[in-house]
């Protein structure tokens, strides 16, 4: 049974059947913000404004830079977001639901926008940036694996804990002295 | 919103006009009707590039008449008809179809005075198209009424030509248009169509693919085996 004969057959899906016994949570519906996955406009978030069949649907971004335009459910992404709006809503009124419910702001603290923006920068990161990134790195598992170390002494019961190991070696006395004077500060973001 | 055909005077002295000087004529307005196509599409701008509608078809106004004969008292009738076609050649050769079948003027016996794309606006609202028709199935000939939602009436019956070749193997040629229209809500026929304009319509997405976002990146070979299934995390954004 296609979507469409169930669609034919109810004026509504069985929302409660969808999300309790499915475990859906996300739906295709008027207000629903989605995220352009394809085509001319990827990377772009817009609002369904109205549905017009199971494939097509009628979306609207008007201060999220999404002109408003008929686009395949295939190229979308549903979020979580869901805004409350009559369907076929006008841009301009749209506009007024965006900016009063700040849904720039909301799907910016999104932990999927910020992987987007974490994405975006490592992509633009520079030559001595790399360097930079690759350094940190290095800093962040000697500080790892040190304290691994040291918990792995405590929970050891037979031998005595293990003492933590020297800088023998140049280099990693190097890391040790210098981790936090040697490079200006770098955000964690890109690793 | 679209051009209202005017019985445009004719260029010279009525007569048996030779060939030349009436190829001559068809030619000069086609090339206005051209150029003034091609100011729409500029002054549409770059939202038609992202509209995603399937448009096999375009509408075309044609007004034709037969070609006035030597000793006729009265100017042959001017006709205006509204056709559907990929083209401006197709439109025409539909145009001079039924004027023979119905009018009883022939293509060499007539003459083409004006022919006009109509461009709808860029999408603002989503309509129900009806469309009656008239196709011819390997046995007989058939009507049909079909409704489509779509936001203008090219995509609309663009529709109806694909569902009707998938499911009654009807190609382009064999169907006829009868009328078509915009329907009303509390005129829907057909219990699908109906159930997409009620407000409350709600379907979770299923069997979701994930595909690289530019055609660019779209690779022949790959290192890694593909994935199944998109990731996505129901719970959270």
């Amino acid at each position: 049974m296609c979507i469409r004969d169930r669609v034919s057959t109810q004026s509504t899906w069985d929302i409660q059947y969808l999300r309790d016994l499915m475990g859906f949570k996300r739906f295709v519906q008027a207000g629903r913000v989605a995220y352009i996955n394809y085509g001319v406009d990827h990377g772009k978030v817009c609002v369904i404004v109205e549905v017009i069949n199971s494939t097509r649907v009628l979306v609207d971004g008007p201060t999220l830079g999404v002109p408003r335009q008929v686009i395949s459910l295939r190229r979308l992404a549903l979020t979580d977001h869901l805004l409350k709006v009559a369907k076929g809503i006008h841009t301009k009124a749209l506009e007024i639901v965006i900016k009063k419910n700040d849904l720039v702001k909301k799907i910016g603290e999104s932990s999927w926008a910020k992987k987007l923006a974490a994405q975006k920068r490592r992509a633009e990161l520079n030559d001595f940036e790399r360097f930079q990134v690759m350094m940190l790195k290095r800093q962040k598992a000697y500080l790892v694996n040190k304290d691994v170390a040291q918990a792995k002494g405590k929970k050891s019961k037979k031998a005595p804990a293990k003492k933590p190991k020297e800088a023998k070696s140049g280099q990693q006395a190097f890391y040790a002295s210098n981790y936090i004077n040697l490079f200006a500060p770098v955000s964690y973001t890109h690793l | 919103f679209f051009f209202l055909m005017i019985r445009r005077p004719p260029r010279s002295t009525q007569g048996v006009s030779s060939a030349a000087s009436d190829v001559y004529k068809r030619q000069v307005s086609t090339q206005s009707t051209w150029d003034f196509q091609w100011c729409q599409r500029r002054s549409m701008g770059k939202e038609s590039k992202s509209q995603f509608s399937l448009k096999k078809v375009k509408q075309y106004i044609l007004v034709g008449r037969a070609k006035p004969v030597a000793g006729q008292k009265e100017e042959p009738k001017v006709y205006r008809m509204r056709v559907f076609a990929p083209n401006t050649v197709i439109a025409k050769s539909k145009f001079w179809t039924l004027m023979r079948k119905q009018k009883k003027i022939k293509h060499t016996g007539g003459e083409l005075i004006a022919i006009h794309e109509v461009i709808e606006n860029p999408s603002k609202s989503v309509k129900v198209y009806g469309i009656v028709l008239r196709y011819q199935s390997r046995t007989g000939y058939h009507n049909m009424y079909k409704e489509y939602r779509d936001t203008n009436i090219c995509g609309a019956m663009s529709q109806m030509y694909m569902d009707m070749a998938g499911r009654h193997r009807a190609r382009e040629e064999t169907i006829h248009i009868v009328r078509t229209c915009v329907v009303p809500e509390s005129k829907i026929k057909r219990a699908e169509t109906k159930s997409f304009t009620n407000g409350n319509v709600k379907f979770p997405l299923l069997n979701r693919i994930s595909r690289p976002p530019i055609k660019k990146f779209k690779a022949f070979a790959r290192a890694k085996r593909p994935t199944l299934f998109l990731q996505q995390n129901n719970s959270d954004s």
